[in-house]
């Protein structure tokens, strides 16, 4: 049983339909990615799956029951966790604070305490950072900050849009080294990411959409390797 | 000397009641984007409350600031997050502001013509024994005022900075979407405000009524001084609201005795405008280029 399965779903804004069909399907552990030109409806897919946008057909299973259109906290205590894209911090809070609100559904506890830790173990960045404001963040520590506030939900599936969205090659790369090791530890992601290339080394199976619907699909390296999908979407 | 002295805790006093109201516009502007022109108003329905409680009902005390309260607090607060800004939030800032001054027009008249366009008498809270200290005299009016309002704040800022709602509520004004994404119930949170903003402006009714008598149009003033006192204080910010309002308080009562008592109203305007020039976002604002 898959641990996500999208089926058809539809969805839009207003008058305007974005997603005309779309259905993916991500396995316990592993790395998945949906990649595509751009207004191809990556984001919105993500949007949609986590209650932001209604789904007006289709239907979204997560673990085996239908979460079709449940709002965003049913859908994090059920182990979704959601990092959008762009700059999503409380500006004004420290970097500490930021990542305690990500466990906001959560209640306080010792265990949390150490899964703080065990965050700043992963991003030691953070550490040093603790007491900083996010809006005084750069740009990949802002990112690392969003992820890390995430892992704090001990997610089943991370849903990842445009992780290196804007980030100076070095961040690019250590963004990159974090999601593999993360992947080593077992945890499932369902990413967005503008390099498609790159994503695709990591990937277990990848997704491409068109125009809000499926084009192709495959194992990561099927994907990279197909000579359609190199001339279209990977330039080169 | 002596003179100054005693402005200036009359300035304060009537400063921390601005600052009370300012407190309210800045959470309500936070948390829902509401711009609220009917906080006038939603200081002087609970004030006619109060007379109403007090010396038509002749309650003791503490029953009718009781009463006041929850009134308060289930009408300005409870009610109006539901049946008004619950509506219109999606809509966007202009449609609330609207919505608002369509409000504070509702209540003003409504009060003036269901019940008195007459001033009605507001029995005195605290004792009037004046305090003398050397040749000093203040009242226990002001000096309360400014204990109450500041025990007031305090709880609240303890509440916002201390206690996990407190802290979903600095969340939500941060960043609203992302407030959403982590669980936060924002519409909750909204309705808290209003009910926050509702019991703060019941205090404010109950201290501000001895000093203005009880009138239905009162809160034009009121409503006007406590939103200059936001944007001079800056208006992402309670301490700036905090700022502003005592600011405006004593600039306003010191230029009445010495400058002129005629342009009493002006003085708040002259302070608002030279902060938009030399400061746009509140001499304790937080520039609000981040947020998306």
């Amino acid at each position: 049983m898959a641990l996500l399965e999208v089926h058809d779903i539809h969805a839009g804004y207003g008058k305007m339909e974005i997603l005309k069909g779309v259905s993916l399907r991500v396995e316990t552990g592993q790395v998945v990615s949906i990649i595509g030109p751009n207004g191809a409806g990556k984001s919105t897919v993500f949007k949609t799956l986590f209650g932001l946008l209604p789904v007006r057909q289709g239907h979204v299973r997560f673990a085996g029951e239908d979460v079709t259109n449940e709002p965003p906290a049913a859908l994090l205590g059920r182990g979704l966790a959601y990092v959008p894209q762009g700059r999503n911090v409380f500006p004004l809070m420290t970097v500490e604070e930021n990542l305690r609100l990500g466990a906001y559904i959560r209640p306080r506890s010792a265990e949390l305490d150490r899964e703080v830790e065990r965050v700043y173990d992963t991003f030691p960045m953070l550490r040093e950072a603790r007491r900083k404001r996010a809006a005084d963040l750069s740009g990949g520590q802002q990112q690392m900050l969003e992820m890390g506030r995430a892992l704090l939900l001990r997610p089943r599936l991370m849903l990842l849009d445009e992780p290196t969205l804007g980030l100076a090659p070095r961040v690019f790369r250590e963004i990159f080294r974090i999601i593999e090791d993360l992947r080593r530890l077992g945890q499932t992601i369902l990413m967005v990411e503008q390099n498609a290339a790159k994503a695709l080394e990591i990937s277990d199976y990848a997704y491409v959409l068109e125009l809000g619907l499926n084009r192709f699909e495959g194992s990561g390296e099927a994907i990279r390797n197909d000579e359609r999908i190199r001339r279209l979407y990977l330039g080169r | 000397m002596t003179d100054f002295i005693q402005l200036l805790v009359a300035g304060i006093s009537i400063g921390s009641i601005y600052a009370m109201t300012a407190i309210g516009f800045v959470l309500l502007w936070q948390t829902s984007n509401t711009i609220n022109f009917a906080q006038g108003e939603f200081v002087v329905l609970p004030a006619f409350a109060m007379v109403l409680f007090l010396t038509v009902f002749r309650w003791p005390f503490a029953a009718a600031l009781l009463a006041t309260v929850l009134v308060s607090t289930l009408l300005l607060g409870f009610l109006v997050k539901e049946v008004l800004v619950a509506r219109l939030l999606e809509a966007g800032v202009l449609p609330l502001v609207i919505a608002t001054i369509g409000l504070s027009l509702l209540i003003r008249y409504s009060l003036q013509y269901f019940w008195t366009p007459l001033a009605l008498p507001f029995p005195p809270v605290f004792s009037r024994v004046p305090i003398r200290l050397g040749t000093i005299v203040l009242s226990w009016e002001e000096l309360m005022n400014v204990l109450l309002v500041g025990i007031v704040i305090g709880a609240l800022q303890l509440f916002i900075t201390r206690t996990k709602l407190g802290w979903a509520m600095q969340a939500v004004a941060q960043n609203r979407t992302l407030a959403t994404v982590l669980g936060i119930d924002v519409s909750r949170l909204v309705t808290l405000t209003f009910v926050l903003n509702a019991a703060l402006a019941a205090v404010a009714a109950i201290l501000i009524a001895p000093v203005y008598l009880v009138k239905y149009d009162i809160g034009i003033g009121l409503g006007l001084k406590a939103f200059y006192a936001a944007i001079i204080g800056g208006f992402n910010q309670i301490r700036g609201a905090l700022l502003g309002g005592l600011l405006v308080g004593v600039v306003e009562t010191l230029a009445a005795a010495y400058l002129s008592s005629q342009f009493r109203d002006a003085f708040a305007l002259v302070i608002l405008i030279a902060v938009l020039l030399l400061k746009p976002e509140g001499i304790w604002g937080v520039k609000e280029e981040w947020s998306s």
